[in-house]
């Protein structure tokens, strides 16, 4: 970066020493941007804090200079949160990846903000418990970016989002000051829960540099269904029936394009011979036979009723994870075709009719492009995902990809739905912002941004604009 | 043609085993337990060859305590005929299990027993060469493909350094390997049938079989726990503790 002032160099140097700030072409595109496509990377440095003092440190320097900072996790985020194209500086919190101080009592483990989403995962596995976030990335996102992005995943519907398990949280805020929210505690009605303001604002408000993570039990026995859906009513209605009798620990669907092109990529089995338009996959605990008693009756029920064609159930962990595969392997499956991807929600009640309109207007928009169709449906949310045609120019395809997110998202407005159920706003989706939100919604994030960051430095531009 | 198949329940394969507290076993308590994965081949390859025309019934046969009807009802699901166990109390050897499969291939007399290689648990990798000499029947031992072909089967081995077809005469016993073929998932519709199948169980004296034991068990301990490694500065000082340390160079 020519215009990047070299006394800013120098001060960020003495903040985390020269081997941390990076500014090789390579680091800069690599650390630049996240999963997204859409953007060319363009940051003007890249820095790697060691301690919480660091970042504390770099967000003064920045603040000094007046230099826009981009904080950085595991840069898988899907709505170019963590995308730095105007000269930021990426503030990368690889290195914040200490697990400490777990309480066994408490079952919460701090962590710091790098650590990756899996190694949480496994740590609480080793100890006989669980970290039930969970989804396909989660072997490179970070929990400083799980947090930011209150990310969701496949177990939403029995164990919640990202913000269910976050027990404490330390945030160096715009002003590079350091908050120290809700200490680990279950109760603390003690005024405004600030914490929850920091989670999933996309590094808007601050650095995230630690979390004190609850951890749960570790699930029994768990069976995996992949059952042959007829229609998306019908998904529907497998879910309710499912859900009336039974605690699922995930309910994810996906079309038949999909599967096709995950078993083709990923060298999987078909769950089945018989293709049908959709496929819900089911999970759930056998506490004893009765569970997959119930299941079983609950699957002749959906038979019976015409919902379903035809269904597996693992009869191993290994069976388990590659009938898994077929959900978890579409996002990655697919990135080959820079899909343009909608992340819609609505209650799960008006799923059906939602549904229903949005996959009218995208055939009718689209009728030349392949349309991929996952989620987890169990949560009311969708993915929509638009393959980009080779031959196709890839703003060519933004831009009709853009005009008929408007049609998508008034379909989403009149449902009282969400832009993006759980992948963020970042630069993606921020013109899209208002269909889900007021503009007094969108005024009072502005003046709470202003509050934690009052010179504008912390991901200027995401969710936004101020 | 008759085609038997045998399954052995087993812990998943997924399953991390933990030695007991005494070290007298594997702690089996409230563990998730599954279909021998060589078996699961040796199931889907009995059932493409009844798709094929080629076997007319396939009989799944377990050995084991009560539960393990659990895994004969998944082979029945992935597409056996019929089911039969021989209920037999604690651990039983891999000769005993090969007399009493001998005693089934007496009353049953099928072309062809297709066996896993091994069980993952003991993984003793005894049973089928045994009952080969037993009921006297030709054996192909970890068959990466199976061809029957009139009075004949060929079984394609997977040898150090290659492959080796063997042609035997039928009857005879097969032992699968790993890549003979991808086993299908047990379909729902399949499972419920799967129920209504017909499952006959005998004991060992049924059979004219007597249970002993050869063998004691006398201690089961995990893997000595991995060090840590470390991080050395540079290459002189990796060289030193090769040397000195680790005394490898
Ligand atoms: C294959 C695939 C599947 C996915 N599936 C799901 C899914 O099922 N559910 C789901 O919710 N998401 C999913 N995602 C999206 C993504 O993995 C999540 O959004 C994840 O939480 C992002 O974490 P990250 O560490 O990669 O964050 P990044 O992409 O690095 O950053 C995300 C946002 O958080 C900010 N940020 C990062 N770290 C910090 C910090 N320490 N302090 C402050 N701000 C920070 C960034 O500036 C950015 O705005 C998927 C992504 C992929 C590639």
């Amino acid at each position: 970066m020519s215009d990047f002032p070299t006394a800013a160099l120098d001060d960020l140097i003495a903040c985390v020493g020269a081997e941390r700030v990076l500014t090789d072409p390579e680091s800069l595109q690599v650390y630049g941007r996240d999963w997204t496509r859409f953007h060319d990377p363009a940051p003007a440095a890249v820095v790697l804090p060691g301690s919480v003092e660091e970042v504390q440190a770099v967000v003064k320097a920045a603040l000094a200079h007046q230099l826009a900072l981009v904080p950085s996790g595991g840069r898988t985020g899907l709505s170019a949160g963590a995308v730095a194209c105007a000269g930021e500086v990426v503030v990368a919190l690889d290195r914040l990846n200490a697990l400490s101080d777990f309480n066994p009592v408490d079952r919460t483990v701090r962590c710091g903000a790098g650590v990756v989403t899996a190694s949480l995962q496994q740590f609480a596995e080793d100890r006989g418990l669980f970290y039930p976030v969970d989804f396909a990335s989660s072997g490179s996102s970070q929990i400083g970016g799980n947090i930011s992005t209150n990310a969701g995943g496949i177990k939403v519907i029995r164990h919640g989002m990202t913000r269910d398990w976050v027990a404490g949280l330390k945030l160096v805020t715009g002003t590079g000051e350091l908050l120290d929210l809700n200490r680990g505690l279950i109760k603390n009605n003690a005024g405004y829960d600030l914490r929850q303001l920091v989670i999933g604002a996309e590094g808007t408000l601050g650095i995230v540099v630690e979390a004190t993570m609850q951890l749960s039990r570790a699930p029994r026995d768990l069976a995996v269904m992949v059952l042959g859906v007829t229609d998306m009513g019908a998904v529907m209605s497998v879910l309710q029936a499912f859900q009336g009798s039974l605690d699922l620990e995930a309910f994810e669907f996906f079309s038949e394009l999909a599967l096709q092109k995950v078993v083709e990529h990923q060298d999987l089995q078909r769950p089945f011979e018989t293709a049908t338009p959709y496929y819900a996959l089911l999970e759930f605990e056998q506490h004893s036979e009765a569970e997959m008693e119930q299941a079983m009756s609950l699957f002749e029920h959906c038979v019976e009723q015409g919902w379903v064609l035809d269904g597996v159930v693992s009869q191993s962990v290994a069976q388990a994870q590659s009938l898994w595969r077929l959900r978890e392997d579409i996002s990655e499956t697919i990135s080959r075709w820079t899909p343009y991807k909608n992340d819609i929600a609505t209650t799960i009640s008006r799923v059906p009719e939602f549904l229903a309109e949005v996959e009218a207007v995208v055939t009718e928009a689209y009728p030349d492009f392949e349309i991929v169709w996952f989620g987890h449906i169990g949560d009311g949310n969708v993915h929509l995902n638009v393959l980009k045609p080779d031959a196709l120019p890839m703003d060519e395809f933004k831009a009709r990809c853009g005009e008929v997110s408007r049609w998508v998202f008034e379909i989403v407005q009149r449902h009282g739905g969400s832009v993006s159920a759980e992948h963020g706003v970042g630069l993606l989706k921020k013109d899209y912002l208002h269909y889900s939100r007021s503009p007094l919604e969108i005024e009072i994030m502005r003046q709470i941004k202003r509050v934690f960051d009052p010179s504008g430095i912390m991901n200027p531009g995401k969710i936004f604009d101020a | 043609m008759k085609v038997l198949v045998a399954v052995k329940r087993v812990v998943d394969y997924n399953v991390k085993v933990r030695a007991k507290g005494d070290g007298s076993d594997v702690d089996l308590n409230n563990v998730k337990m599954a279909i021998n994965p060589f078996c699961e081949i040796a199931v889907e390859e009995a059932v493409r060859l009844k798709e094929a025309g080629v076997a007319s019934e396939v009989i799944a046969v377990s050995i084991g305590e009560k539960p393990c009807q659990e895994q004969i009802r998944t082979a029945l699901a992935l597409g056996a005929d019929r089911g039969i166990h021989v209920e037999t109390e604690g651990k039983v050897e891999p000769l005993v299990v090969a007399k009493l499969l001998k005693g089934v291939v007496d009353k049953e007399e099928p072309q062809l027993v297709i066996l896993g290689k091994q069980s993952i648990d003991g993984d003793n990798n005894q049973t089928g060469q045994m009952l080969g000499a037993l009921a006297n029947m030709a054996q192909g031992t970890f068959a990466s493909e199976v061809k029957v072909d009139g009075d004949k089967v060929n079984v394609t081995r997977e040898v150090d350094g290659g492959l080796q077809t063997v042609s035997l005469k039928l009857p005879a016993i097969v032992t699968t390997d790993l890549r003979l073929n991808e086993p299908r998932y047990a379909s729902l519709p399949n499972i419920m049938k799967a129920k209504k199948k017909q499952l006959d169980v005998f004991s060992p004296a049924d059979l004219g079989v007597e249970v002993t034991s050869h063998i004691e068990q006398v201690k089961v301990e995990p893997p000595a726990e991995r060090q840590a490694g470390i991080k050395v500065a540079d290459v002189a000082e990796l060289v030193d503790k090769l040397k000195n340390e680790a005394k490898v160079i």
